[in-house]
């Protein structure tokens, strides 16, 4: 039988105790499927409320219904008004903080199901498995723009302001998508080694948000709880959208503190990621 | 608990050439793919491949069920590792070899396990790889759709591509393999000639090699 030339350089597959992949081939790899990470967004985008009379405008309902009963809550516990915020102002900053929160959280929840999600892939296709996580922080923000379309026509309607400060919120966002993704990394490999993490997620993010200025201003934290915030990666980007949807300029401080969260946490899931990859078809 | 699915297996296979894996179930068969496609990583030893290695160890890998079939053709084939201009460039042969009509619009969720099936075969048989690692649960579907898979993957085995296939169908696995593989718990018992290890084999199992039953599945 006529032979197809054979390639130069063989594929060889040792045992795992190598740990991390070659970075270069592992990216061009990554690289090469961008087509099929692309179309398996778009695809699961497509595939959600399907069956549902509103469809895809759940995309931007479920938030906004979210928002909704929480600013109901906070005004119930602490009615605006109360400390000096106005009404108005304080419906902007449950919206808006509701919208950015329940980002991180997707990012965080679709992340670190992704692998496991994706078990039939990972079981009879070789592929970059950070393919996975990858396509569930697309989704994410491609299901975030929509929401802050929606929040900026609040945002008018509300009398907030305009001003150029509202261009650091994109910077933000790609930060915030950085570090998404630096959680989805994260967690995927917790989650397949040790499925019990997906039980405690929901109570993560739950306590995540009352710990974050969503509900309140950062003006309302009591100062004895102030240190508390200090290690809450989300607490940088809070306060600069704070400052930036009440049309103030960000404090630099902020916008360092983000980037800082961000790319660490980046670099500490891709880390955990590629060294554990190679062992997730064996434990699922 | 960790168990050794493979143990000292070492064999190497001739490019161009088929090469049958045959064992009962639970033998390895389709660990030894997985190592090979590298989804899963030797603990011991080394699997080393030249070339662009396509398993089919699963029908309708990728494909998601919400959406129309003809959909799934570009998803089951971008998961395979193709590009979107191979996929298109086959997509009509595709289509046609699925042989599902205007059931091709519908969403996926809506077909027959054997429909599944059929896309699924339909898909993986029109890849292109250098390495074909095809398992055995690739014929499903109808008697009618099987009767079609076969010449298919007579066709696969026959091309340029080297391909190892795992079968129960033995007689298959006489007809096409160049030599033949047999495993039990993860061990080799034989390795040789594909006609010599079929014989050892239904020898060892006290099948009449005669038998049409015995041959066509065993």
């Amino acid at each position: 039988m006529a032979t197809a030339q054979p390639p130069r350089t063989p594929l060889v597959y040792e045992p795992t105790e190598t740990g991390l992949p070659l970075l270069r081939p592992y990216l061009r790899d990554l690289w090469a499927r961008r087509n099929f990470m692309w179309h398996l967004a778009r695809t699961d985008l497509k595939a959600e409320h399907y069956d549902t009379a509103l469809g895809q405008l759940w995309i931007v309902l479920d938030p906004l219904l979210m928002a909704a009963v929480y600013y109901l809550l906070r005004t119930v516990v602490r009615p605006a008004g109360s400390s000096g915020v106005g009404r108005n102002a304080l419906i902007a900053h449950v919206l808006w903080g509701v919208f950015f929160f329940t980002f991180t959280s997707n990012c965080l929840t679709a992340g670190a199901r992704s692998v496991m999600v994706g078990k039939g892939l990972v079981l009879n296709a070789s592929f970059p498995r950070a393919l996975l996580p990858l396509v569930a922080i697309i989704k994410a923000s491609v299901d975030f723009v929509p929401t802050f379309v929606v929040y900026l026509a609040f945002h008018a309607w509300l009398g907030q302001p305009f001003t150029v400060a509202l261009l650091v919120v994109p910077i933000l966002f790609a930060l915030q998508t950085v570090f998404g993704l630096g959680l989805a990394l994260l967690f995927a490999p917790l989650m397949v080694f040790y499925r019990d993490t997906g039980g405690f997620l929901p109570y993560l993010t739950r306590l995540w948000l009352y710990l974050t200025p969503v509900l309140y201003l950062v003006s309302e934290i009591p100062p004895n709880l102030r240190p508390v915030f200090l290690v809450n990666p989300l607490y940088p980007f809070f306060g600069a959208l704070g400052q930036i949807f009440v049309g103030a300029v960000p404090s630099p401080w902020y916008l360092l503190g983000a980037a800082a969260w961000a790319f660490v946490t980046f670099f500490v899931g891709a880390v955990l990621f590629l060294a554990r990859e190679r062992e997730f078809a064996v434990r699922l | 608990m960790m168990v050794d699915a493979l143990r000292g297996v070492s064999f190497a296979v001739e490019a161009g050439s088929v090469y049958g894996v045959i064992g009962r179930n639970g033998a390895g068969k389709t660990t030894l793919f997985r190592t090979i496609a590298g989804i899963l990583p030797p603990s011991e030893g080394r699997v080393t491949v030249w070339g662009r290695v396509t398993p089919l160890l699963s029908l309708g890998v990728g494909f998601n069920r919400e959406l129309t079939g003809r959909e799934n053709i570009l998803l089951g084939g971008l998961a395979a590792g193709l590009d979107e201009e191979t996929v298109y460039e086959h997509f009509a042969e595709v289509e046609e070899f699925a042989g599902l009509g205007e059931a091709i619009e519908f969403p996926m969720r809506t077909y027959s396990s054997g429909m599944f099936g059929r896309l699924g075969f339909s898909v993986a048989a029109h890849l292109n790889p250098d390495i074909l690692l095809i398992d055995e649960a690739l014929s499903a579907g109808d008697a009618a759709f099987r009767r079609k898979c076969m010449p298919k993957i007579v066709e696969l085995c026959e091309r340029d591509c080297t391909v190892m296939i795992v079968s129960h169908g033995l007689e298959f696995v006489k007809q096409l393999a160049d030599r033949c593989l047999w495993i039990d718990r993860g061990e080799v018992v034989s390795e040789g000639p594909a006609g010599d290890v079929v014989n050892e084999y239904l020898a060892a199992d006290s099948i009449d090699p005669t038998s049409a039953v015995a041959l066509e599945d065993v």
